[in-house]
């Protein structure tokens, strides 16, 4: 993929780079640069400081409005062709100018977070400047958001390569410039990283590197653009799911010498005060009529797929109404891991399938979550997450003799 | 054999444990408080540390931020009185934690997983 790139003020090399991924962020981008150049002049003022806008050849004025913004620190946009998208597609152009700059260390951003501080850009490149090879932030976030990080990507990634990461797709990170060969030289570079899925993809290609991690304590929720969280579901789900399984298969001499799991070093914990997560609406109906609605639409394939014992439960399960309803914590992780075992020997189409029958089990899953955290705190939700994750690592030796 | 460095401002906290600990086939040492409990570690190289929360003079949250930073995968089992500690973010820096007891078969069955926890 080609890069097109404008360096007005001709940086060759420099010490920190915070960069923005875009696709039409005319509206935001202005802001987050220049809370960006804030946050690298009030806390890095003796390194060399570039901002970069990772674009998408958008066609509503971001490039104006991230040159226009108003700071001294230097900028350089960059892009992929016209009609190429994709957030993975911008970092891997990242990547490329990454190495020619030679940072100590980069931060990714998003563009539409509204309430990100200048500090947030210390928090997360700290730790990098420290030692540590990448750095994920934990926002406070509300029990009954990010389900899909709550019910898959945690317990998958911790469970197949051993760290505790809890919010390993945030969006948003940080790493040691020196990463971008061991990104640029993986072989996975699927149409799910170029999109959706790039996050998790960086996440665990930086797992399979044994290169020190650490969470960068936010202290507040990520506020962004208000989205339907409907409206993209099966495509994100798809995606993201589909780099697990593909990553399963490409580091499948790795993730089974993996038992148990062991904590990351955690920064940014000095004294603040710690935000309110913004409250999450969850029609619970509309959860468990997609997940019976399954059966009709994907029976056949979960019978197909799983063993005999699943498929029975989800039938039981079935017939305990939405009053009773509960997806078990066992049930989930055999599911996750028949269908990783069953996504290796199929094709692209099959494997497609596949991936969409997954997604009504999925919002069982997240209707099992609403109903037993109803009364919990956050904290004890957590705590909740946390058991659940143990049982997937108890159950890892099941998925380890079905690969096999 | 596997050794162990007990971290509590109580002593028969750090009697019992020891005890036990040894009974079950593990060396352990002992220390009283927080005081130099890094270089202590540099020094000893314990494969795990079993760590108070709430000392007199020490916060054992704050001392397992210490030793994560510079002891990446050194394992950390924190031990409490009180469950209230997970409240605070940086309990989730420790690989275990368990509530203090006369009954020591939790804490035996953490620091088995702790030390037979492997990574490529």
């Amino acid at each position: 993929m080609s890069l097109l790139e404008e360096n007005p003020q001709k940086v060759a090399k420099c010490d920190i780079v915070v960069a923005i991924p875009t696709f039409n962020e005319s509206e935001t981008i202005a802001r987050t640069t220049e809370c960006a150049a804030r946050g690298l002049l009030d806390h890095f003022g003796d390194l060399s400081g570039v901002i970069v806008n990772c674009d998408n050849h958008s066609a509503d004025g971001t490039k104006e409005a991230f040159f226009s913004s108003r700071t001294e620190i230097p900028r350089i946009y960059i892009s992929t062709p016209p009609g190429v998208h994709g957030k993975g597609n911008n970092l891997r152009n990242l990547y490329e100018l990454v190495r020619r700059l030679e940072p100590k260390a980069v931060v990714v951003v998003e563009a539409d977070i509204s309430n990100m501080g200048p500090h947030w850009i210390k928090k997360l490149a700290e730790p990098v400047l420290k030692g540590m090879g990448y750095v994920c932030p934990l926002y406070v976030r509300h029990k009954y958001e990010a389900t899909l990080t709550s019910s898959i990507v945690y317990p998958m990634t911790r469970c197949l390569y051993g760290r505790r990461v809890r919010q390993p797709n945030a969006g948003d990170f940080a790493f040691k410039g020196e990463l971008v060969e061991t990104f640029l030289n993986c072989p996975i570079w699927t149409d799910s990283v170029k999109n959706y899925g790039i996050d998790t993809w960086m996440t665990t290609v930086a797992l399979s590197t044994r290169i020190p991690l650490s969470q960068a304590f936010i202290g507040a929720p990520k506020i962004h653009r208000v989205k339907d969280p409907y409206a993209h579901l099966a495509l994100l789900f798809r995606q993201i799911v589909a780099t697990i399984f593909d990553l399963m298969i490409h580091y499948a001499d790795f993730w089974p010498q993996v038992k148990w799991s062991k904590p990351t070093a955690l920064s940014g914990m000095e004294a603040q005060e710690v935000e309110t997560p913004l409250p999450v609406e969850v029609n619970t109906a509309r959860l468990h009529d997609r997940f019976v609605q399954g059966f009709e639409s994907f029976g056949h394939v979960w019978q197909a797929v799983f063993d005999q014992t699943v498929y029975h439960k989800l039938v039981e399960i079935r017939g305990l109404g939405l009053q009773h309803f509960s997806l078990p914590s066992q049930t989930w992780a055999r599911i996750l891991f028949d269908a990783a075992v069953a996504y290796r020997s199929m094709g692209e189409g099959e494997r497609i399938d596949l991936l969409d029958a997954l997604l009504p089990l999925y919002l069982g899953k997240v209707l099992t979550l609403v109903k037993k955290t109803e009364r919990m705190s956050l904290q004890q939700a957590e705590e909740y997450i946390e058991n659940e994750c143990t049982i997937f690592e108890e159950n890892k030796p099941h998925l380890i003799k079905r690969w096999e | 054999m596997p050794k162990i460095l007990v971290v509590d401002d109580e002593e028969h906290i750090r009697l019992l444990y020891s005890e036990e600990l040894k009974e079950a086939g593990y060396e352990v040492i002992t220390a009283e408080n927080g005081f130099k409990l890094l270089e202590r570690i540099e020094e000893e190289k314990p494969d795990l540390v079993v760590l108070d929360i709430k000392m007199v003079d020490y916060n054992g949250l704050d001392l397992l931020q210490d030793i994560r930073n510079r002891f990446y995968d050194l394992p950390v089992i924190l031990s409490t009185a009180y469950d209230t500690f997970k409240e605070d973010m940086k309990s989730i820096a420790a690989d275990f934690y368990v509530v203090k007891s006369f009954d020591l078969t939790e804490l035996k069955h953490k620091i088995a997983m702790a030390l037979e926890t492997r990574l490529p």
